[in-house]
């Protein structure tokens, strides 16, 4: 069984590159694939398997199970199986990085407990982060904050990790910490999809890349 | 003259989409009432506590000495004007039934809508609902329905404590200033005040705070791309508040008044 498919799955976004037209991708455990694209056709690829945006036509199917676009409700428990850490991901400002850390324990474990579990704090102390875990998102430097939010979608339990262009995310200095990170996190069942110009980190972690040209998807094996 | 009929048209049709977008938020809203759901009961907890801090608790410094400088004003005039006997009945009419709510709503939509508007409008530009749906957690659940239970509960608050600081507050400070003779004002006012008089108070209260948190989330949701839109649509739901609460203050004191 696939991990993501992608059916027929088209999408057109005012502004965005040429969008996707009937394209099919599938995703299966361990897979990790690369993207090969202009950065606004990219962009929207992980958006589109982010379930950010959904399809005009075709289908999502997650696991097997077709999603459906029509009610936002419907995509959360998919959506909480999806790390993503692009370039718009976000913290929420009105708590802080501790806080937002723990957002998802608190919310589907009902509690209020402000203690970071020892693999979290592990990576805080590993970025820097640790002594910026009680400030506001928006007292952090960029790049901190970028951090966080990778530590956040790292530490959550997922089935799949959406990364793009981890080169600018990161910055020079923590590029080469976060890909060291990354291969311990990611595990044998998980599937990777990113986007990256860097050809070290391509190597290093994809075992397939496709090439998305004027909308549409070619397969270009390593 | 097609052309004007034509954008009467489309206005009327655009206002009664609005409006019909109003009450599917409010039923939306109302339905997570009823399912409750597990998960994130905390979280919820926590920001409706937070929301009625910051609009009951943080506005009785306002509140208060706006009750107390209309009420004494009223109470001024009423004792000059009105006469003695109908002192506690003026008063009732007007500070219980029709200014406590009305009043207590204005400062609500001037302290707390809009700046519900605009934290909504902040973090639907800068992807922080979305930041939520990433975590697999319902905006809905945790952002509205806090916001509503707080809101609404805060302008019930602040409407009893409005009255009663008008009303015995505005009489000690007249009492206190001038010479205006009062008659037993106190022993008026409690044989003029009926029960359903404080029932139609806090209904009114109860149906301004649902109108005023979904009209001011419902305009920070529809802020979708630029950080310009937030006082454009701060604006729009602080004005629309203010009319649909006037709507309402008159078709609920026609229901239980005419």
């Amino acid at each position: 069984m696939y991990l993501i498919e992608l059916s027929n799955y088209s999408l057109v976004v005012e502004g965005f590159g040429n969008s996707l037209k009937d394209i099919y991708f599938t995703l299966t455990k361990g897979d990790a694939c690369a993207i090969r694209a202009a950065t606004a056709d990219a962009y929207i690829f992980i958006k589109a398997l982010a379930t950010l945006v959904g399809p005009q036509t075709g289908t999502y199917s997650y696991m097997g199970e077709v999603i459906d676009f029509s009610d936002y409700r419907n995509l959360l428990p998919f959506k909480k199986k999806i790390g993503y850490i692009g370039l718009d991901s976000a913290m929420l400002s009105n708590k802080t990085v501790r806080e937002n850390l723990l957002l998802m324990r608190s919310y589907f474990e009902n509690s209020l407990s402000l203690d970071i579990d020892a693999k979290t704090l592990r990576l805080c102390r590993i970025f820097n982060v640790a002594d910026k875990l009680d400030m506001r998102p928006g007292e952090l430097r960029p790049i901190d904050l970028r951090i966080a939010i990778a530590i956040r979608e790292l530490t959550k339990p997922f089935d799949v990790l959406l990364l793009e262009r981890p080169e600018d995310y990161f910055g020079y200095n923590s590029f080469g910490l976060f890909n060291e990170i990354l291969k311990d996190t990611l595990e044998h069942g998980h599937g990777f999809v990113f986007f990256c110009n860097n050809q070290n980190f391509i190597d290093a972690f994809a075992n397939r890349e496709v090439l998305i040209t004027d909308g549409t998807l070619v397969k270009a094996p390593i | 003259m097609e052309q004007i009929l034509g954008s009467i048209g489309r206005k009327t049709i655009k206002s009664v989409n609005h409006v019909l977008d109003l009450c599917a938020l409010t039923y939306r809203i109302f339905m997570l009432i009823f399912k409750r759901p597990q998960t994130g009961r905390v979280i919820v907890r926590r920001v409706v506590l937070e929301q009625i801090y910051f609009t009951c608790v943080e506005a009785l410094p306002i509140i208060i000495p706006i009750a107390l400088l209309i009420g004494s004003i009223l109470i001024v005039q009423f004792a000059k004007y009105a006469g003695h006997y109908d002192l506690g009945k003026t008063t009732v009419i007007l500070i219980v039934r029709e200014l406590g709510p009305i009043v207590t709503a204005f400062l609500v939509i001037l302290r707390s809508a809009t700046a519900v508007t605009i934290e909504i409008g902040y973090m639907n530009v800068f992807n922080e609902i979305k930041a939520f749906e990433m975590a697999g957690l319902d905006p809905m659940w945790i952002v509205c329905l806090p916001r509503m239970v707080g809101i609404t509960a805060a302008v019930c608050c602040l409407f009893i404590v409005f009255d009663l600081v008008s009303i015995i507050g505005g009489y000690g400070l007249v009492w206190l200033i001038t010479n205006i003779p009062m008659g037993n004002f106190l022993d008026q006012i409690g044989k003029a005040i009926t029960a359903a008089d404080i029932a139609v108070g806090i209904v009114k209260a109860l149906c301004f705070g649902v109108i005023i948190t979904v009209t001011s989330l419902s305009h920070g949701f529809n802020i979708k791309k630029n950080i310009t839109e937030i006082p454009v649509g701060t604006s729009k739901a602080a004005i629309e508040s203010i009319i649909f609460c006037l709507i309402f203050n008159i078709i609920i004191s026609s229901i239980f008044y005419l």
